[in-house]
């Protein structure tokens, strides 16, 4: 029914998808699975038009294809529901579910009586408790995914992409949602189904396409593949369970700079324990979405935490916002670059002093060439690569502009460094570089919490993995554990349901 | 009955408008205290109260529009005072009957509204830069229409929009039951909902399917037809062209849609511009009377007419000042009931 051939894409230097291919037919649940950055959520936002491909072909029904918009991909009978909502938050259920597609009568307003009849067929099949009339934001998230997917089946589409549903239903809504899944396949509905619950592919697909960095790996039925052959396509490691609960906590000996105690943030982070020595550098692993940007933004005071303590050298903090971190002595560089870190339009001076200036009394005196010698010295003990310092930072490469927000922060010294993914689009040997740079510090006894979506540099890089999995901790790797097989399997959460079946 | 009406008083308290018309009941029982009831509620007062200010009503809930979708026009003022002169001048230099030179302004109202939705939606301009800057464009345009106020309106058109229909009703109350039906009409199509999802979330639109940029064409051109209206009503109030008028209005109707409970992007609805516009009336209004009362009170007391600006602006800032705090209120409200109800959901998972 659908055929993918050859998709690439490219994002300025990075290639989401590189010859993907991708096929469903009727009445077959297909899962599309791949660990980050594979390139899966992107072919779903091609095939919902969100997403133009620079190369390669789609067919449906045999036909060649372009979908360029929303609307092109509604007229070829293909139905979508995202991972990050479409809902429009301030709009009633019943005008979201319909949204782009009211009923009309013959003078060309909507039917309100029709509306309110398919709005209720439709919440009664999916058992959604709440008033039609309700604003979306009042709703729990559950609820809202559970109407993303029932706006998505409204559509009668003949494709339907899920992308991630099931991360925020509760047990009860996900039987409820494999129930109508299976008689919409008996329909002869064809549906694409992303997730990254291992079980939950075995109980309702019928197939599999695996894809890595980009590219399809595998396209077969579930019935040929097995748990470990999935995520050995996926990653190419062999998933290894843990043994036993080797207890990582204890093996470190120091000055304890960080202890977070049953961390919760609304609504992504449940119950999370951790701790950070001085001159330690501590990973947090996971596919991505797991909440780990959410933890490190509570440690940095920029989101609210809902529950739990955090104690920092020995007292316990309460943050308001950045700068009370900041004047701490927490810093945070950030992977997203261009939106939470860079000013790219203001020199690579000014860049690097930023933090410096920030820690500083606002009104405090500043020299010129006191600025200028802490940015120079900057630049050359990190070997930026710079025209002059004068110029403006978006002149630089882009590894070298992460090299930049680096610097900025550890010139400042600080007690605890927070990196979220800091080398994402960073080519090789900045990379390399940025690693180099982060062990001295903690060599020099700052403590380093750097989450990545990249295993391999975790592996490479830190002393301790805590493996985030659904918002808790499913593994935490040190020494010995510290291979890429366990690495893997705590990732796929196979640890977390081990855990709870012995618990 | 009274159950009833209990449950719709409980729901309309969730609308968006609840805070604009709380606002706007405060003002009229302040306008009726301070003038007496018997007084302020007579048709004459209610006559000249609608058609003095049935204008600035019709552009804030143009302007309405315009910020559910997610946009704005702050030029708005000049292009009631466009279609005013293209009006005047059209029935002047062309000889033409009134009412077909209203329809050119109405069309050249549309005309100012589409070179707005250019600049905005299409070349994507900040929409308040943009809209300023267009301003200045219009106001060169008034000018060059018509330099020096002149022109005049056959008494049977302005006297009869300053009457009372049957002895009560205001004849200038026609133009909002005009621009309410024509709501009416386009907030029941699909128009109605496909505004709100765009000024929301422009992507999430267009992933449903709806082309933004062709939605806001939309919303601008309802807009620039409340825009000729108000423009008409002017002429008839004043009877004469003048290019330098009603400029204030863009800035006053913005302030007008926050007061009633809009906020800039798929929130609120007509209701709220509504009430906020007539907030905005009646503080005037009220606060002209208050020093009238003053003066007759307090013998020798004495002030410049700035004060009852002063006074109205204080009053207006307040009730701008109230809105967020309400607004902010009720969101961390949200938030916390849904984050214990996933909590106790999470909990009562995880004793399973």
């Amino acid at each position: 029914m659908l055929e993918m051939r050859a998709i690439e894409k490219r994002f300025d230097a990075v290639v989401a998808l590189n010859g993907a291919q991708l096929k469903s037919s009727a009445g077959e649940i297909r899962a599309l699975l791949g660990s980050n950055g594979s390139g899966k959520s992107t072919m779903i936002k091609v095939l919902a038009g969100l997403v133009a491909p620079d190369r390669g072909k789609i067919f449906v029904d045999g036909q060649p294809v372009t979908i360029l918009s929303g609307l092109d991909s509604k007229r070829l009978g293909i139905a979508t529901a995202f991972q990050d909502l479409s809902l429009i938050p301030t709009m009633s259920v019943t005008d979201n579910i319909l949204l782009g597609n009211e009923p009309l009568n013959s003078v060309g307003i909507v039917d309100t009586k029709q509306a309110q009849q398919t709005i209720r067929d439709l919440l009664d099949r999916f058992h959604i408790d709440c008033d039609p009339a309700a604003y979306v934001q009042t709703l729990p998230p559950s609820t809202q995914t559970m109407l993303e997917v029932a706006k998505a089946v409204s559509l009668h589409p003949r494709i339907l992409l899920l992308d991630e549903v099931t991360a925020a239903l509760h047990y009860d809504e996900i039987q409820v949602l494999f129930q109508i899944l299976r008689e919409l396949k008996a329909e002869g509905m064809s549906i694409i189904y992303v997730t990254h619950r291992m079980n939950e592919v075995f109980e309702i697909c019928d197939s599999a396409t695996i894809m890595r960095s980009g590219e399809t790996v595998i396209d077969a039925p579930i019935s040929e593949l097995n748990l470990d052959d999935i995520v050995f396509y996926m990653t190419g490691q062999r998933p290894e369970v843990a043994s036993a609960d080797a207890c990582c906590e204890s093996t470190t000996e120091g000055e304890l700079v960080l202890d977070v105690k049953d961390l919760e943030v609304y609504p992504k982070v449940w119950g999370i324990s951790m701790k950070a020595y001085k001159g330690e550098i501590v990973g947090i692993g996971g596919l991505q979405g797991q909440g780990q940007p959410e933890l490190i933004r509570v440690l940095l005071g920029a989101e609210k935490l809902a529950a739990g303590t955090i104690e920092f050298c020995g007292k316990p903090i309460h943050l308001k916002s950045p700068a009370d971190a900041v004047s701490l002595g927490i810093g945070f560089v950030s992977g997203e670059r261009g939106r939470e870190a860079m000013f790219p339009l203001r020199t690579v001076e000014e860049n690097i002093v930023a933090g410096k200036v920030a820690k500083g009394g606002i009104f405090q005196y500043l020299t010129p060439k006191s600025l200028r010698n802490f940015a120079k010295d900057a630049v050359e003990k990190y070997e930026i690569k710079i025209g002059a310092l004068h110029h403006p930072a978006s002149s630089l490469s882009g590894g070298n502009q992460q090299k930049l927000v680096i610097a900025r922060w550890i010139a400042m010294n600080p007690v605890l460094l927070l990196l979220d993914d800091p080398t994402k689009g960073v080519d090789i040997h900045s990379r390399r570089e940025i690693h180099k740079i982060l062990r001295r510090c903690a060599d020099e006894g700052m403590t380093i919490l750097i989450s990545s979506s990249d295993s391999e540099e975790l592996l490479d890089i830190s002393d301790r993995i805590y493996v985030f999995y659904e918002g808790s901790i499913s593994d935490v790797l040190c020494d010995e554990s510290k291979t890429a097989d366990r690495l893997v399997a705590a990732m796929m959460g196979m640890n977390a349901a081990n855990r709870k079946a012995g618990a | 009955m009274k159950m009833n009406l209990s449950k719709s008083f409980s729901e309309f308290r969730k609308k968006p408008a609840f805070t604009g018309f709380i606002l706007f009941m405060v003002a009229l029982v302040l306008n009726a205290a301070i003038q007496g009831p018997a007084k302020f509620f007579s048709a004459n007062i209610m006559k000249t109260l609608f058609s003095t200010n049935m204008s600035f009503l019709l552009v804030v809930m143009a302007q309405s529009i315009l910020l559910i979708s997610g946009t704005m026009d702050i030029s708005v003022g000049v292009q009631v005072a466009l279609v005013n002169v293209v009006t005047i001048m059209t029935m002047k230099t062309w000889g033409i009957h009134f009412l077909l030179a209203c329809g050119l302004g109405i069309c050249a109202a549309l005309l100012a509204s589409m070179v707005c939705w250019l600049l905005v939606s299409v070349l994507r301009l900040p929409a308040l830069l943009a809209s300023f800057a267009l301003t200045y464009a219009i106001k060169g345009v008034n000018v060059l229409i018509m330099n020096v106020p002149q022109g005049k309106v056959q008494k049977v058109f302005y006297s009869a929009y300053d009457s009372l229909l049957f002895g009560i009703i205001p004849a200038a109350a026609l133009f909002l039951v005009l621009a309410l039906l024509i709501w009416a009409y386009v907030s029941r199509t699909r128009f109605g909902t496909n505004i709100y999802a765009v000024g929301a979330n422009p992507r999430n639109a267009f992933a449903a399917g709806i082309n933004p940029v062709k939605v806001q064409f939309q919303a601008f051109m309802v807009k620039g037809l409340f825009v000729g209206l108000a423009g008409i009503c002017l002429t008839l109030l004043t009877a004469s062209g003048n290019p330098n008028q009603a400029e204030d209005y863009g800035i006053r109707s913005l302030s007008a849609c926050i007061i009633g409970g809009l906020s800039f992007g798929g929130w609120g609805s007509l209701a709220c511009g509504a009430f906020g516009g007539g907030f905005l009336i009646l503080i005037q209004n009220s606060v002209y009377y208050f020093f009238n009362l003053l003066y007759s009170l307090i013998p020798g007391f004495s002030v410049t007419s700035y004060w009852h600006n002063f006074i109205s602006d204080i009053i207006i800032f307040l009730g701008l000042l109230m809105t967020i705090i309400t607004a902010k209120g009720q969101r961390e409200a949200l938030q916390i009931n849904l984050q214990n109800s996933v909590r106790f959901r999470r909990r009562a998972e995880n004793a399973k």
